[in-house]
């Protein structure tokens, strides 16, 4: 039987591209992604037949090692690249010298700390990651983005040229100081590559929960390097407490589940711990970033045993608080949802009413739905009454239609 | 049992030039699928085979070269028994990444003298 997980290959490309970029500079980041595929590509042709070798890991690197020195010797840059290997030149025995378990993992982080350069679009940050971090092809991030596979492989050509360009920071040779100044930006790419999944219409449950898997993998990764702080075990304790609720979030007919529809014994126990354990880890230092606020708000409901039990006082302290934070209407519209629970629909509807929404939010559904929601439970009949035919007329999928038509009863 | 050479045939495809390397997730599904179909067939695989390397001529008397080189046709052999022809093709035909755009399988019986 074979000794190999699912996960297997994706991590060893992953394993195999950082490393051989910090060996022989970014600017070759895409030979070194071919050398990985190589190496890869090799295995699955011999292995079934001379049967897995004892260091899979080992051998991989050998493989895509040797593969990268050969295509660069072909290509006559020999002697420049050669020379930054202190003259040692790679042969498949005796094998490139073997590397350490923690200096893998510091290739990695760093070349997550490559792709999250502030010059890049955040989408090009995020194709980036999926392609060298996470092992996707340019057709799988295309479909799990919706973007066209067109558009994703200009997106990744351009992003490869940018990190080559001239005076961009050497990020594999960085110091802690110019990692941690590139940090937050790293904690953004991470989130947007979270909500990817946790937040997706795709209609594979599976596809969502590798992103959001994908997305802990890295900000644990992050975390725990001595690069991480406060913030980045927030951000991974809010990850967890999202993914806990991430199968509840559908019923059996694939729609959209409300949280106060939602079965909580479906929610998943494990995600839970460790999400309070890193909560628990992040109150450090004298910060409070948008991560703890919307880890605090998840592990409020995480922990809360009904709806109805729910302390939606808390939540709308953190909610307020999260709109100083990070200002958003978004973050407004749910303190209000939070204060309507805890003091009425009339308190709630207060609060939105207060300012005016930006136009792209008063157009949405989101906004539609909840003063239609409110509306009703305050008595304003004809108010919800148009605010529900305003959410039906501009919900986006099939799914949130029923989820509409279920909700916002007449 | 009669046992047969399966010989990997390159054959010429429109996609096969460019077409691109297997993502890292199409090629744990390929290794998987390739070890199911080991296993599923273990008593019939006689010798997985492998790839063709570079080879040498070796003739009596100097013939006019230059010859196609076997390898320029075929990519790689296997030995399968089974019961028949049919049977060694259904076995040959089923193994993944085998018969593709590009690439197909030719079984071919071996006589033994007395068997």
């Amino acid at each position: 039987m074979s000794s190999v997980s699912p996960t297997f290959f994706r991590r060893e490309y992953a394993r195999l591209v950082a490393g051989l970029s910090r060996r022989f500079g970014v600017e070759v980041l895409e030979l070194a992604e071919d050398a990985a595929s190589t190496a890869l590509l090799r295995a699955v042709e011999t292995w079934p037949r001379s049967g897995e070798p004892r260091n899979p890991s080992a051998w991989l690197w050998t493989v895509a090692h040797n593969a990268l020195t050969g295509e660069l010797r072909t290509r006559g840059n020999r002697a420049r690249l050669l020379a930054s290997q202190a003259g040692t030149e790679p042969s498949l025995e005796p094998s490139p010298r073997v590397r350490l378990g923690s200096e893998i993992d510091d290739d990695q982080l760093r070349m997550l700390f490559v792709c999250c350069d502030p010059a890049l679009a955040i989408e090009a940050q995020l194709a980036l990651a999926l392609k060298t971090l996470c092992g996707l092809s340019v057709a799988e991030i295309a479909q799990r983005t919706f973007s066209g596979e067109a558009a994703v492989y200009k997106r990744l050509a351009r992003a490869r040229k940018q990190l080559n360009a001239q005076g961009r920071e050497r990020i594999f040779e960085a110091g802690l100081e110019s990692l941690r100044r590139r940090r937050p930006a790293v904690q953004a790419t991470l989130y947007l590559l979270f909500t990817e999944g946790h937040l997706s219409t795709h209609p594979e449950l599976a596809i969502r929960r590798e992103l959001c898997s994908e997305a802990i993998r890295l900000g644990v990764m992050l975390a725990r390097h001595e690069v991480g702080d406060p913030a980045s075990s927030a951000l991974v304790a809010l990850m967890f407490l999202h993914r806990a609720r991430l199968s509840a979030r559908t019923g059996e007919g694939g729609g959209l589940l409300l949280l106060s529809e939602q079965d909580r014994s479906a929610w998943n126990p494990d995600d839970i711990a460790e999400g309070m354990c890193w909560l628990a880890a992040s109150a450090s230092g004298d910060a409070l970033t948008r991560y703890h606020l919307e880890a605090g708000i998840a592990a409020e409901h995480a922990m809360a045993p009904s709806f109805e039990a729910t302390d939606w006082e808390r939540i709308a302290t953190l909610y307020e608080q999260l709109e100083v934070v990070s200002r958003s209407p978004l973050h407004r519209l749910n303190r209000a949802l939070a204060l309507a629970q805890w003091r009425g629909a009339e308190a709630g509807l207060e609060l939105v009413r207060d300012r005016a929404p930006p136009t792209w939010l008063e157009g949405s559904v989101l906004w539609s739905a909840t003063l239609a929601d409110l509306c009703r439970r305050a008595g304003e009949a004809n108010e919800a009454a148009r605010w529900r035919a305003a959410a039906l007329a501009s919900a986006p999928s099939e799914a949130v239609r029923e989820l509409l038509l279920r909700r916002l009863v007449k | 049992m009669p046992k047969f050479l399966c010989l990997q045939r390159k054959l010429p495809s429109p996609d096969s030039a460019n077409s691109a390397k297997p993502s890292p997730a199409q090629m744990a599904d390929m290794y998987a699928q390739f070890n199911a179909w080991r296993e599923r067939h273990a008593a019939s695989l006689v010798d997985l085979g492998g790839k063709l390397g570079s080879g040498k001529v070796v003739s009596a008397e100097s013939a006019d070269g230059p010859f196609v080189e076997v390898k320029e046709l075929v990519g790689g052999y296997m030995i399968v028994e089974a019961e028949d022809l049919e049977a060694a093709a259904t076995i040959a035909g089923a193994c993944p990444g085998l018969v593709r755009p590009g690439s197909g399988v030719e079984v071919i019986e071996i006589h033994v003298p007395g068997a």
